[in-house]
């Protein structure tokens, strides 16, 4: 089992318990009265089944608080995931905060910073830097990229998850597109392992057919649903990060209901990206202090109703790995995880979901450990206190290197970043004023040469070249490729 | 008494008032004031609106709010011209929407608002279009430029339908096709064999206008 990072700090809550409350009064209101659509016959009539006031004509299913209540009651505060080895399974819920990586749709060239589209090896490549770090906890949706060369857009989750169950042995996620989770679940069911299963609602208060679909099939494999929304605040969500909290846990609580009617006690994990919107461009502002505030927000609420959380909010946008970039994904990661999510999506992530890197994934992981080793938070007892060894050195002269007590302790409590540049000045001049990029690039490169992934077996590695062929032809019928 | 209603309709869009521009459109036909100069008076607006928005002066929840005034107040101008058997003047008309299986909203009603500011007719038919509903739009309304828009590069093979129907109909020369959306390049559009992109709205209604020959 991993062990991700204890969070042996208290909980950041930014909301008194009246707004809790408010903000849960409001959330059933909207549930009863305004309702979610769900653009799916078969689903429209399984809510009616179910006790839910249904109007067919517009799609419109209303939720009884009630139901809402009992529902929230029977998602299990924590589950066991499944990876291809048991070393790296992981137990999402309670105060384990894990990491991951963001996807992007492509790669970025490091000179030019244009993005750039990536080759089959590149994502090869990419996943291998993943499966290396320690602190990927597990593998993300669309890991890494979106698009890459040669592979039509149909087929490009498929082959990527083929991909990525043969370069790691970690948890993956997945997210689904015409019926590709058809195809991902076979393929994680030949590789012994449980994906976790993304369902996204889209914002304002809709689930389209491909997301009821998705529903029933993550379950029907008996893997975990992660249920995320992102409006953008202003444009799909009201403007105000109250408002948007609203239709965010109604977006999300619509869907959680939808999969305890469909198997009571499914464990579930929600994921918030809300974002305000750029008014002048009208695209997310990706990094925005008020994903922070929404993040925390939202994590405090669920944490209430003992339901794991996930932070969708790797992104920046900031164009290069710069100064912005760094503030950017830092800010909102460090706060998110304070406020006790249990998975953090930020390794390699760029602009929006529109690139990523390697690189950045090396550099994110010295974010990570830094956070990490926040959450962890203070030793306090008699050793580490230390007062008879304070006693024992006294003032100058005297000194700590060379005392038992720094050897035994130091490295418990002091986090070593892997790439960040920490020469001291007159050394940094000295070896070629390199920075954190340079570094990193560095390590990456030798990450790649070096890094060794599990195999699969040769009949699993068959079986998914078959289930790859199975699903070619399928989107060939669909004229899709 | 013409000069009132025309100022108040014009006043209508600028304020954001979809109440009134549509009852100072209605009371405009009552009157009998040419559809033409009332038509004149909301792009007037929209375009000042739309000015305002490119010097910054004011945002996206403005120009969406100014288009919704205006939008309020066409359906009323335009049924008047038709009964009056009256040719709008126009730079080109503009089927737009967004391509079937994607159904975000937002760009797409941006470009389309700010191509009507600048005196293009524009037929928006909303998100999640297949190719069969672009194509009958096309001929419907005889449009010069066809704008589709996409979240994702996975919609490509519905566009590149729609640019084959075209073909096959012997249409492709006669429209210009625009693409446009979040994750939609240069690459991308010359691809799927779109005429242009352009990555903001107001460079979509530049491109439109290079399109069609204009300036």
């Amino acid at each position: 089992m991993l062990k991700g990072f204890s969070r042996n700090i208290k909980s950041l809550e930014i909301l008194t318990d009246e707004e809790l409350a408010a903000i849960h009064r409001g959330t059933l209101d909207v549930l009863e009265t305004t309702g979610v659509t769900f653009d799916h016959q078969e689903t429209l009539q399984f809510f009616a089944d179910h006790g839910c006031q249904v109007d067919f004509n517009n799609k419109r299913v209303r939720m009884p608080g009630w139901l809402v209540e009992d529902c929230l009651r029977k998602v299990p505060s924590s589950f066991v995931l499944k990876a291809r080895e048991p070393k790296n399974d992981m137990k999402i819920g309670g105060n384990i905060t894990y990491f991951t990586n963001a996807p992007g749709m492509g790669t970025i060239d490091l000179d030019s910073w244009e993005p750039v589209t990536p080759t089959r090896e590149d994502n090869v490549n990419a996943v291998k830097v993943l499966d290396s770090l320690e602190t990927v906890h597990n593998i993300g949706c669309y890991t890494p990229y979106m698009e890459i060369e040669g592979v039509p857009p149909a087929m490009t989750m498929i082959e990527g998850m083929a991909n990525k169950l043969r370069m790691s042995s970690k948890v993956n996620q997945e997210a689904y597109q015409k019926d590709s989770e058809l195809f991902t679940i076979k393929m994680a069911q030949v590789a012994e392992t449980q994906l976790i299963g993304t369902v996204d609602p889209s914002p304002p208060m809709t689930y389209d057919e491909s997301a009821c679909k998705a529903m029933y099939r993550w379950i029907e494999a008996g893997f975990p649903v992660d249920i995320g929304s992102g409006a953008v605040m202003g444009g799909t969500g009201p403007a105000t990060i109250a408002g948007s909290t609203i239709t965010n846990n109604v977006e999300l609580i619509a869907g959680i209901i939808f999969s305890q009617l469909i198997k009571p006690g499914t464990a579930i994990m929600v994921a918030d990206f809300v974002h305000p919107m750029d008014m002048r461009g009208g695209h997310p502002a990706f990094g925005a202090v008020e994903c922070a505030l929404h993040e925390a927000m939202f994590t405090q609420i669920f944490r209430g109703y003992g339901i794991p959380t996930h932070h969708w909010y790797g992104f920046v946008s900031a164009k290069k790995m710069d100064f912005q970039s760094g503030y950017e994904k830092s800010m909102i990661a460090l706060l998110t995880a304070m406020a006790g999510t249990n998975l953090v999506e930020i390794h390699g992530a760029m602009y929006g979901e529109l690139v990523w890197s390697p690189v950045q994934a090396v550099m994110d992981e010295d974010v990570v450990g830094w956070i990490g080793r926040f959450l962890e938070g203070v030793n306090v007892n008699n050793e580490t206190l230390a007062i008879d060894l304070i006693e024992e050195v006294g003032p100058i002269p005297g000194f700590y290197l060379n005392k038992e007590h720094t050897r035994k302790w130091w490295k418990k409590e002091h986090f070593i970043p892997k790439v960040a540049d920490r020469a001291a000045f007159q050394e940094w001049l000295r070896t070629g004023k390199k920075d954190i990029i340079a570094l990193a690039k560095e390590r990456t490169e030798e990450l790649i040469a070096k890094h060794k992934p599990k195999p699969l077996t040769l009949g699993q590695d068959k079986e998914i070249d078959e289930i790859i062929e199975e699903a070619m032809s399928y989107y060939k019928q669909k004229g899709l490729i | 008494m013409a000069v009132e209603v025309i100022e108040n309709l014009k006043r209508a869009v600028i304020e954001y008032d979809v109440e009134g521009a549509a009852s100072w459109a209605r009371k405009a036909v009552a009157e009998q004031i040419d559809p033409l100069k009332a038509l004149d008076a909301l792009t007037i607006s929209i375009r000042q609106v739309g000015d305002a928005f490119g010097r910054g002066e004011l945002f996206l929840p403005e120009l969406a709010a100014a288009a919704d005034a205006m939008q309020s107040a066409m359906p009323i101008i335009e049924e008047e011209l038709k009964k009056r058997e009256v040719k709008r003047k126009t730079l080109g008309t503009v089927v737009i929407g967004t391509v079937y299986g994607d159904i975000h909203n937002i760009g797409k009603s941006m470009v389309s608002t700010l191509l009507v500011a600048d005196g293009f007719t524009v037929h928006d038919l909303g998100i999640n279009i297949t190719a069969d509903e672009f194509i009958k739009a096309i001929n419907n309304y005889k449009a010069d430029i066809l704008a589709m828009s996409a979240l994702l590069t996975i919609t490509a093979p519905e566009q590149t339908k729609v640019i084959s129907a075209l073909k096959e109909m012997g249409l492709r020369d006669k429209v210009k096709i625009m693409v446009g959306g979040g994750a939609i390049t240069y690459k991308f559009a010359e691809s799927i064999g779109a005429d242009g992109y352009d990555p903001t709205a107001p460079g979509a209604v530049v491109l439109a206008k290079r399109l069609i020959g204009i300036e």
